[in-house]
């Protein structure tokens, strides 16, 4: 589904990503860890097409097609879900409003029929039930004066909805308390599929007792320098990162 | 540049074309004519030294060749696509500068007079001199002093005390005729505890340049409240300009949303005299100003008695290389005590090429007021769209919600449903070409 291969990648003319490769086929969960500054969000990033990373090596392949060369829409609109660590605020752009268009800019371009509002908003009420979230957040202004747990369970939200073949959650744990990390994990299990693959981002091994990767990779200086089970995380916690140092160079 | 003389001869030589044989009339009314006339004279060219005209460059309006239409009316049917489906209003309709009894409401409740001014000349009514008389002239500058020195038709809108109108008037100014110089003017009152809601409609047709040259009074008297629609959609190579002048008494309210999308170049200039203790206003405001577009607002709000308060939002959008300009000036006189007034001017520029000349000005004489100003220029904000995009949105989608964001706390001031939703669609109208040009 997804292989990147070699890639490289810098950021004001630093380099980040120092040739990252990574392969995830459908139905599997991956976990990426690392410290800070690692090059974790760098690689979500990139792979969801943001301005301002300039890939100087590598290739990066989605669905057998050149993800590097789509834009952030198009990769959307192939599946690709990016689930961001800090979710902005829209002033003025209500929340149910936003996942109508969103939703229906990918069904036109997959050639599907658009959901009328009725339709949507039975799956959209349907979805944030399952996640706990207020319906008053629904028709607030996307994620503002949401709080951190709200903008998160409204990432999955949207996730739920887009239903993605790929779906990359850029430390969605951060800030959430425990009640709001089981809610979210659900959310997560829920998507699990044979047909989908899942990378979760993230610092700590907590999230990973809520949903259970099938493999682990520690990023350290932009590349993955150990991958393994899920009881890779468990060691990570015991030992931290600097026993891998050395492995990074 | 063309001189302020340039400009005299220009208006004067408009003045002179008019044949008022076939205007009724009435001798205050024609010394007012005449005044307004002289006054051209000896008034300041409109140029870059004038302070209040600084932004507002205007040069190519007297390089137009103009003329005053004659009088012209319009079928029934063909009104019928101007108008706003579902919009249910008492009528009054102004063909390039001419009012049309033949399409105006006529069937109105007690206490409400809506009527053209030239028929109430013809009428002889009475109260037209009872209210006209007392109002200012209104020779501020060359624009408005042309009004009057042209006056000739417009609407009067009486509202007699204690009546609370539900259903809202609507006038509608249709602009036709390439090279007109469209003259209105109109007079607003609402008599002690009377209530209305009005809507303004400035729509152009002619490809060609034409001018409309609008001036109005309100006067609200105590305790009466008037909620004010405008909506500008003038003609993409017209000249607008509109002089509102207000007057309000004690508890009084006035509560108005502008949407300026139209035009070539327009300016609105709204002068508001808190005159008697515990009036209110608030003003919200919306431009778009695109490729060979200038639109101007300028306020002037004066509290001259404690205990008032204004507020003014306003909000612009700039693509292209167009041009927007936006003067608040608010004045708290020494005895306005306990004065709550704030102002706001956010605008959003989407081109390197636009300009925003954006200048709150504060005047405070009194020591007790709580006033507040605040202005910003800023661009959309690359992370949000990002994140939009990230979603499957196209970035002209992106743009448009976040342009439409911006913008609807202005909109949804307006509360008359049908109204709303038509100025929503019509706004959007305006950024699809927007995005479109960025």
């Amino acid at each position: 589904m997804l292989s990147i291969k070699n890639l490289q990648v810098n950021v004001e003319d630093k380099k980040i990503l120092q040739g990252l490769s990574l392969d995830v086929a459908a139905g599997e969960v991956h976990a990426i860890m690392g410290p800070n500054g690692s090059g974790k969000s760098t690689l979500s990033h990139v792979l969801a097409g943001r301005d301002g990373y300039e890939v100087i090596a590598g290739d990066v392949m989605f669905e057998g097609e050149d993800l590097l060369q789509l834009t952030p829409e198009e990769r959307s609109h192939k599946g690709l879900f990016l689930g961001m660590q800090y979710p902005v605020e829209l002033p003025g752009v209500n929340n149910m409003t936003f996942m109508r268009e969103a939703m229906n800019a990918g069904r036109k371009a997959r050639g599907k029929p658009e959901l009328d509002v009725i339709e949507f908003m039975k799956l959209v009420r349907e979805k944030a039930r399952m996640l706990e979230l207020d319906d008053k957040l629904l028709k607030r202004n996307v994620n503002s004066g949401f709080s951190g747990g709200e903008k998160k369970r409204n990432e999955i939200l949207q996730m739920a909805m887009l239903e993605p073949k790929l779906a990359i959650l850029d430390e969605t744990d951060s800030g959430l308390d425990i009640d709001a990390l089981r809610v979210i994990a659900d959310g997560v299990n829920a998507m699990r599929s044979p047909e989908r693959g899942i990378i979760l981002i993230t610092h700590y091994q907590r999230l990973l007792d809520y949903i259970e990767p099938d493999y682990v990779h520690v990023l350290l200086n932009g590349r993955i320098v150990r991958s393994g089970d899920k009881t890779l995380a468990l060691e990570l916690e015991e030992k931290g990162y600097g026993w891998l140092e050395g492995e990074a160079a | 540049m063309i001189s302020a003389q340039q400009q005299r001869d220009w208006l004067q030589q408009l003045v002179t074309a008019f044949d008022y044989q076939h205007a009724a009339n009435a001798d205050w009314f024609h010394a007012s004519r005449t005044s307004a006339r002289q006054a051209i004279d000896s008034l300041p060219g409109l140029h870059r030294k004038q302070e209040a005209w600084r932004y507002s460059r205007i040069d190519q309006l007297f390089e137009q060749a103009l003329h005053v239409p004659k009088l012209t009316t319009i079928a029934e049917q063909d009104i019928q696509r101007y108008l706003i489906q579902g919009l249910d209003s008492y009528r009054l309709v102004m063909l390039n500068g001419f009012y049309q009894p033949q399409l105006s409401s006529n069937d109105l409740p007690a206490g409400v007079r809506l009527a053209g001014l030239q028929q109430l000349l013809e009428q002889g009514d009475p109260i037209l001199a009872d209210i006209f008389r007392d109002m200012p002239q209104h020779n501020e500058h060359m624009l408005t002093a042309l009004n009057t020195a042209l006056i000739h038709d417009g609407t009067v809108i009486y509202i007699d005390r204690d009546v609370q109108l539900e259903k809202p008037v609507e006038i509608i100014y249709l602009n036709t005729e390439a090279g007109a110089l469209v003259q209105s003017r109109n007079l607003v009152a609402l008599a002690e505890h009377a209530s209305a809601t009005l809507v303004e409609r400035f729509i152009g047709e002619a490809q060609p340049a034409y001018f409309h040259n609008n001036v109005s009074d309100i006067v609200l008297s105590k305790s009466a409240a008037l909620k004010h629609y405008r909506l500008q959609q003038e003609s993409p190579q017209a000249y607008h300009m509109s002089s509102l002048y207000l007057q309000q008494q004690q508890h009084s309210r006035y509560d108005s949303t502008c949407l300026a999308l139209g035009g070539r170049w327009s300016r609105a200039d709204i002068t508001i005299t808190l005159q008697q203790e515990y009036a209110e206003c608030y003003l919200n405001g919306l431009y778009t100003v695109g490729e060979n577009q200038l639109n101007d607002f300028h306020l002037d709000v004066q509290h001259r008695v404690p205990n008032c308060t204004s507020r003014e939002q306003y909000k612009g959008i700039v693509y292209a290389k167009g041009r927007g300009v936006f003067d608040g000036h608010i004045i708290v006189e020494e005895q306005a005590q306990k004065s709550d007034a704030q102002l706001s001017n956010d605008n959003l520029l989407l081109t390197r090429d636009g300009e925003i000349d954006t200048k709150p000005q504060l005047e405070i004489y009194a020591d007790d007021v709580k006033c507040s100003h605040g202005t910003t220029v800023g661009q959309l904000d690359e992370q949000q769209l990002f994140y939009m995009r990230s979603r499957g949105l196209s970035e002209q989608s992106a743009k448009k919600m976040l342009c439409l964001g911006f913008a609807s706390d202005i909109i949804d001031t307006i509360s008359i449903e049908t109204l709303h939703q038509y100025a929503s669609q019509t706004f959007m109208a305006t950024l699809e070409q927007a995005v479109a040009e960025i």
